[in-house]
């Protein structure tokens, strides 16, 4: 059973569209749902919460119905928002147990649940420090811990790893995949970096101007792409790429090498150019596809056809 | 689940004689399987909080100097009294009423409510903590029913508690103090429903105007000067024009209403030649005027809190 089911949802806010009749189905596991800014992903994040009416359509949130049952719909949720919304003068073991008993524990248990889980998310001698003086990448464990403290059913993660370093996004992601892995919570993260769903989620909703351009498993969603080959091809140069489009292929510089789009007959035809042109053909590897590839060809497609 | 990484202890540690001193075990992630207690602990939990804020406790020493100063303001001037009637005995009689102690009281409420209001609704917005307060099943009329219990309960500290000690300080330095309580059993209700009424009227209004800003600074100069103003506007055309329903303008007053029905409950007489003497109302027409302004200002406050934005 799906334990987000959206049906035609619409929202307007003033002259700007932000949904345009979404049908979406989150299944259990981690699903990543992925688009540039201004895509809807908050929009919709706020409408499964019923912090927001919507224009039209209907969804529902492990169950419950969010028009008619929003409080029931919370009580299951975790969410974790976008942006700054913590107080700057309380420490942050008083306040993630404070909003434990804003879940609905009492009082003693929401101050052992709230040690238990700064502890997990990795907040030490920190908990006891004033929010105001965190840094952004504690402030997102903080904000995680308020998400998990009430032990919710279900995460709604929105961009969880904004405004973090490197090496506080690789734990943040690792943190999530805990979550979900320990817990068996259901993970929906919004977020505009493909790679972090990669990373943790199993499945993919992408969306943009509104609209839903696919939604499903990873490897079925990339796999709308076409595959290619990964390819060192002389010295990678412009007179390399030149002379593979003349052979109609599509060709792209990633890195030290060339991206190469094409099914079957597409490695003959590389070694046919570096043949005719003397160059040294150094790598020809098949790549599967990935999702930026099928994210921006598909935000292509409906960007023309609009 | 083991927990490696920086200032994570990998095993327990050994005392000098070599045993375990103790361990600290990560369990890992692990389900709440206590009880959950819904909707009454999430506005109890509002409330305390609101308390804790409005007096300063777990905050820094700046944020307990307005709340304390002023219940100090309150206390002081009681104990004193009380202090010299058990000092001097039956040598000095009875030195404040209760009706010109409400007076100082009420004084003491405006400035508190002033600036507890705005520390009770204003940082929440400032913050954008509402973000995650509504995530929660918390609905709006009980966030607001929450942060007004909060300021209430206080403020009826500070009308009550400072009466009942002149109470108790008057009945206990009499010559009988079940003769004195005896011939002064009125005065408790009247205590009661003055400092409830005072307590209501100041704290509503203080609200309604603290859920306009998120601002502090703004909300306590717009609601020191709205009560301000309204008496000096007041007592100008009241005084200056001369139209046949001038009477009603001295309504208009927002701090003379609480104190003119403080007098009319403990039957104080009117200053003669005042606006309210001129006007002639009684007690209940001040009850209700009070109402009224009271009523107007919850409705703004209720429209406002169901607009906030989360």
């Amino acid at each position: 059973m799906a334990v987000v089911e959206v049906q035609d949802l619409s929202k307007r806010y003033g002259s700007v569209q932000a949904l345009r009749s979404v049908d979406v189905a989150v299944e259990r596991g981690c699903t990543g749902l992925v688009g540039s800014n201004g895509a809807g992903k908050s929009t919709l994040l706020k409408l499964l919460l019923g912090l927001i009416v919507p224009d039209r359509g209907r969804a529902t949130v492990l169950g419950h119905d969010v028009a008619s049952d929003p409080l029931g719909v919370r009580s299951g949720v975790g969410y974790l928002p976008e942006g700054p919304c913590l107080p700057g003068d309380v420490s942050a073991a008083d306040f993630v147990a404070f909003m434990g008993q804003l879940g609905g524990l009492p009082p003693r248990a929401a101050r052992e649940r709230a040690s238990e889980v700064c502890y997990q998310v990795g907040l030490d001698e920190e908990r006891y420090r004033a929010l105001g003086g965190l840094s952004t990448g504690m402030l997102q464990r903080v904000k995680l811990a308020v998400a998990l403290v009430h032990d919710p059913r279900l995460l709604l993660l929105d961009e969880p790893t904004d405004g973090m370093d490197p090496q506080g996004r690789e734990d943040m992601l690792d943190l999530i995949d805990r979550a979900r892995t320990e817990l068996g919570v259901d993970v929906l993260v919004s977020t505009h970096l493909l790679g972090d769903v990669e990373r943790i989620c199993d499945r993919v909703v992408m969306v943009h101007a509104g609209r839903v351009l696919v939604q499903g498993p990873i490897a079925a969603v990339a796999g709308t792409a076409d595959g290619g080959f990964a390819v060192q091809l002389g010295d990678n140069g412009d007179a390399e790429i030149d002379c593979l489009a003349l052979a109609g292929l599509q060709v792209r510089h990633a890195g030290d090498e060339l991206h190469v789009q094409g099914g079957a007959g597409t490695a003959d035809r590389i070694r046919d150019v570096a043949a005719d042109r003397g160059w040294a053909l150094r790598r020809l590897s098949p790549r599967a596809p990935s999702l930026e590839e099928t994210f921006l060809r598909l935000q292509a497609e409906v960007s023309g056809s609009t | 689940m083991s927990r490696s990484g920086p200032g994570h202890m990998e095993g327990p540690p050994v005392s000098e004689g070599g045993a375990p001193a103790g361990a600290i075990y990560d369990r890992g992630y692990r389900h709440y399987q206590g009880v959950r207690e819904g909707r009454s602990r999430m506005i109890k939990a509002l409330v305390q909080a609101g308390v804790r804020r409005t007096l300063g406790l777990r905050r820094s020493w700046k944020a307990k100097v307005a709340p304390w100063g002023l219940l100090l303001i309150a206390l002081a001037p009681v104990v004193a009294f009380v202090g010299i009637r058990v000092a001097a005995g039956d040598a000095v009689d009875q030195l404040i009423g209760y009706a010109q102690y409400l007076r100082i009281v009420s004084l003491v409420l405006l400035l508190f409510a002033a600036t507890a209001a705005p520390e009770l609704l204003c940082p929440d917005r400032q913050s954008n903590v509402l973000a995650l307060y509504f995530t929660r099943p918390l609905s709006r009329p009980d966030y607001l029913l929450s942060k007004a219990a909060a300021l209430l309960l206080v403020m009826a500290l500070i009308a009550v508690v400072p009466m009942a000690v002149l109470l108790a300080g008057n009945a206990l330095t009499a010559d009988s103090a079940m003769s004195y309580l005896g011939d002064h059993l009125g005065d408790l209700p009247r205590i009661l429903l003055a400092g409830g009424v005072l307590t209501v009227y100041y704290s509503v209004i203080s609200l309604a105007i603290a859920s306009l800003t998120e601002r502090r600074s703004i909300a306590v100069a717009v609601q020191l000067g709205v009560f301000l103003a309204s008496g000096t506007v007041a007592g100008i055309v009241f005084f200056a024009a001369r139209f046949a329903g001038r009477r009603w303008v001295s309504l208009l007053a927002l701090q003379q209403l609480p104190d003119r029905f403080v007098d009319w409950v403990f039957g104080e007489p009117v200053q003669p030649g005042s606006m309210a003497a001129e006007a002639g109302f009684t007690g209940p027409v001040y009850l209700v005027a009070m109402g009224v302004v009271g009523a107007l200002a919850f409705g703004l406050l209720a429209w406002r809190i169901s607009r906030l934005r989360a």
